[in-house]
């Protein structure tokens, strides 16, 4: 079987600027998160997916066929769009259940599915409020409901954390795991890098249209390990701690960014974090917090486009 | 293909359009504006205008109502139907959907029609009354100016509402060239000698008008095409500029807003 999306040198142009630059990649089945900075061509994949630009050169596959004016493609999937702009002079169960009725379903079970995804997303207490009045957190989550209620296979998410209250996060992120769970696959992007590495492993990066990287979160990590990892270690005694560490032969540098802090970069950051705990407990050293900066998304997507 | 689903799909879309177009603010800012001729004739009424008859009626509407009214309740609202969508971003909750573009721009079309008719017919309905009521005439006795002003309105409407869609999704910024071809080009084609007023709407809308109204401001309009062959014009036109549209917006590609 196909992966759900399947992507092979797909280029998209606007004018003389490339929003797609031979794209290649297969997105499994699950969670599967999109991580790139702005302009990086997340939208335009998107779009391209949901058959509202065509690419220029290569091919984009959802579900094994072309998405360009493919209606019956649709069925099969729910899109959140990152705008926030909704019909603003509806309610949202109107809302969610005019788009269903768009999608075939007749209209007492439009209405009984759309409230079934609101409640969902958290909104059932908001449902006859009209979308003008709602809040960021609740426009997304609003978007997400219209995305679920027609029951698809593939929901395609661009940026459905970007404004979200931590309330709101948390709703998204259960209902995306839970849809994932039940066996639909989700392509989400986001730059709430941690979010994505609470939601799965499978991460694809896209930089200036391209992919640069995919795969497991740990296979992308590995791709750096000849880029020393830095931790942050918060100390009252920063000076005795770099000692203590200074003999480590994997550590390549130490800094003290202030003067409570430690800033150490090691090659074997396994090793730094197996060896750690012994060093600070035999010498008595006073550590108080440790923080790697580099251990998450955002530093492996800076170490790998330079 | 499934002929009931199209038809609940033409009427999600088709209710969700007249409710835009009426509903929200931009429908009372065109009620206002569809309202001027009844306006005008109650002020006239109000300040016991002498001459206020249905002669009169005719003078100011043609100008009035014709030539601005229409012109610009139908270029506000067919420019909503799609172009306003893509600009908020809202376009992508319809394109999402098993309907296919053409279809959904038609089913706007369809929406756009009705709330057209809903803004523009009562108003001039009731200044007719307020006119006859005025100058002491019986309701029927003029019907023949009233049937020819609805006549053109509802064709007017259609052919001009068909071109700014057309418009609409052919330009990122329809109403410039909309505003151009409905004040300037149509107000001074008239005045071009030749053939050249035919390549107008209005020439058709007061060819109908002179047709049908035995005396009128219009008895001396420069045409000799009758109220029916301006009629089958204005349809023909008005399906031609719709096709276009549709065949426009479904090859359109609806990119990141910068």
């Amino acid at each position: 079987m196909s992966a759900p999306v399947e992507a092979q040198d797909a280029s998209k142009w606007y004018g003389e600027v490339l929003g797609l630059n031979g794209f290649s990649a297969s997105f499994g089945s699950g969670i599967t998160g999109l991580v790139g900075p702005n302009g990086a061509g997340k939208s335009t994949l998107f779009k391209c997916l949901i058959g509202q630009l065509r690419v220029d050169q290569g091919s984009l596959r959802l579900l094994g066929e072309d998405p360009w004016n493919n209606v019956d493609l649709k069925r099969r999937l729910g899109y959140c769009p990152e705008s926030n702009q909704l019909y603003g002079w509806l309610t949202a169960e109107t809302f969610v259940e005019a788009l269903l009725r768009l999608n075939g379903v007749k209209p007492p079970d439009a209405r009984k599915a759309a409230r079934e995804s609101l409640e969902t997303v958290g909104l059932t207490a908001a449902k006859d409020r009209k979308l003008r009045t709602f809040s960021r957190g609740m426009r997304q989550r609003a978007k997400l409901a219209q995305a679920l209620a027609h029951g698809p296979e593939v929901l395609i998410l661009d940026e459905p954390l970007s404004g979200a209250d931590p309330v709101a996060r948390v709703q998204i992120l259960d209902t995306i795991a839970r849809f994932a769970h039940d066996g639909g696959h989700v392509l989400m992007s986001t730059h709430v890098l941690y979010e994505v590495e609470r939601l799965t492993k499978n991460i694809v990066l896209i930089h200036n249209g391209k992919s640069i990287a995919s795969g497991d979160v740990q296979a992308i990590r590995a791709l750096i390990d000849a880029h020393p990892h830095a931790v942050r270690i918060a100390t009252p005694a920063p000076r005795d701690v770099a000692q203590a560490l200074a003999g480590l032969d994997h550590v390549a540098s130490i800094e003290f960014p202030t003067p409570a802090e430690v800033l150490v970069r090691t090659r074997k950051p396994d090793a730094f974090y197996r060896d750690l705990p012994g060093i600070v407990l035999d010498r008595g050293l006073d550590v108080r917090g440790l923080e790697s900066p580099d251990d998450s998304l955002e530093a492996v997507f800076r170490y790998l486009v330079g | 293909m499934d002929v009931l689903l199209s038809v609940r799909q033409a009427g999600v879309v088709f209710f969700l359009t007249l409710r835009y177009l009426l509903t929200t603010r931009r429908g009372i800012a065109t009620a206002l504006l569809g309202g001027l001729p009844f306006l005008l004739a109650v002020a006239l009424a109000i300040g016991r205008v002498g001459t206020f008859d249905i002669l009169l009626f005719q003078t100011l509407m043609v100008p009035l109502f014709l030539q601005v009214v229409l012109v610009f309740v139908t270029l506000v609202l067919a420019t909503a139907l799609i172009r306003e969508e893509i600009e908020d971003t809202t376009i992508h909750y319809l394109l999402t959907r098993p309907v296919s573009k053409p279809a959904i721009a038609l089913y706007k079309y369809a929406g756009y029609f009705v709330a057209m008719l809903v803004l523009l017919v009562p108003p001039l309905c009731l200044a007719y009354v307020v006119t006859q009521g005025y100058a002491r005439d019986p309701l029927g006795a003029d019907l023949d100016v009233l049937a020819a002003f609805l006549a053109t309105t509802v064709l007017g409407g259609a052919a001009y509402g068909a071109l700014f869609t057309f418009l609409s999704v052919l330009l990122r910024r329809p109403l410039p060239a909309g505003l151009l071809f409905g004040f300037v080009w149509e107000s001074i084609v008239g005045s071009i000698p030749g053939d050249v007023p035919k390549l107008s709407i209005i020439h058709y809308l007061k060819s109908i008008l002179k047709d049908i109204v035995g005396v009128g401001p219009l008895s001396s309009y420069p045409t000799d095409i009758s109220a029916g062959v301006a009629a089958a014009v204005l349809l023909v036109f008005t399906a031609v500029a719709l096709v276009l549209a549709l065949v426009v917006f479904q090859q359109s590609e609806f990119k990141q807003k910068a």
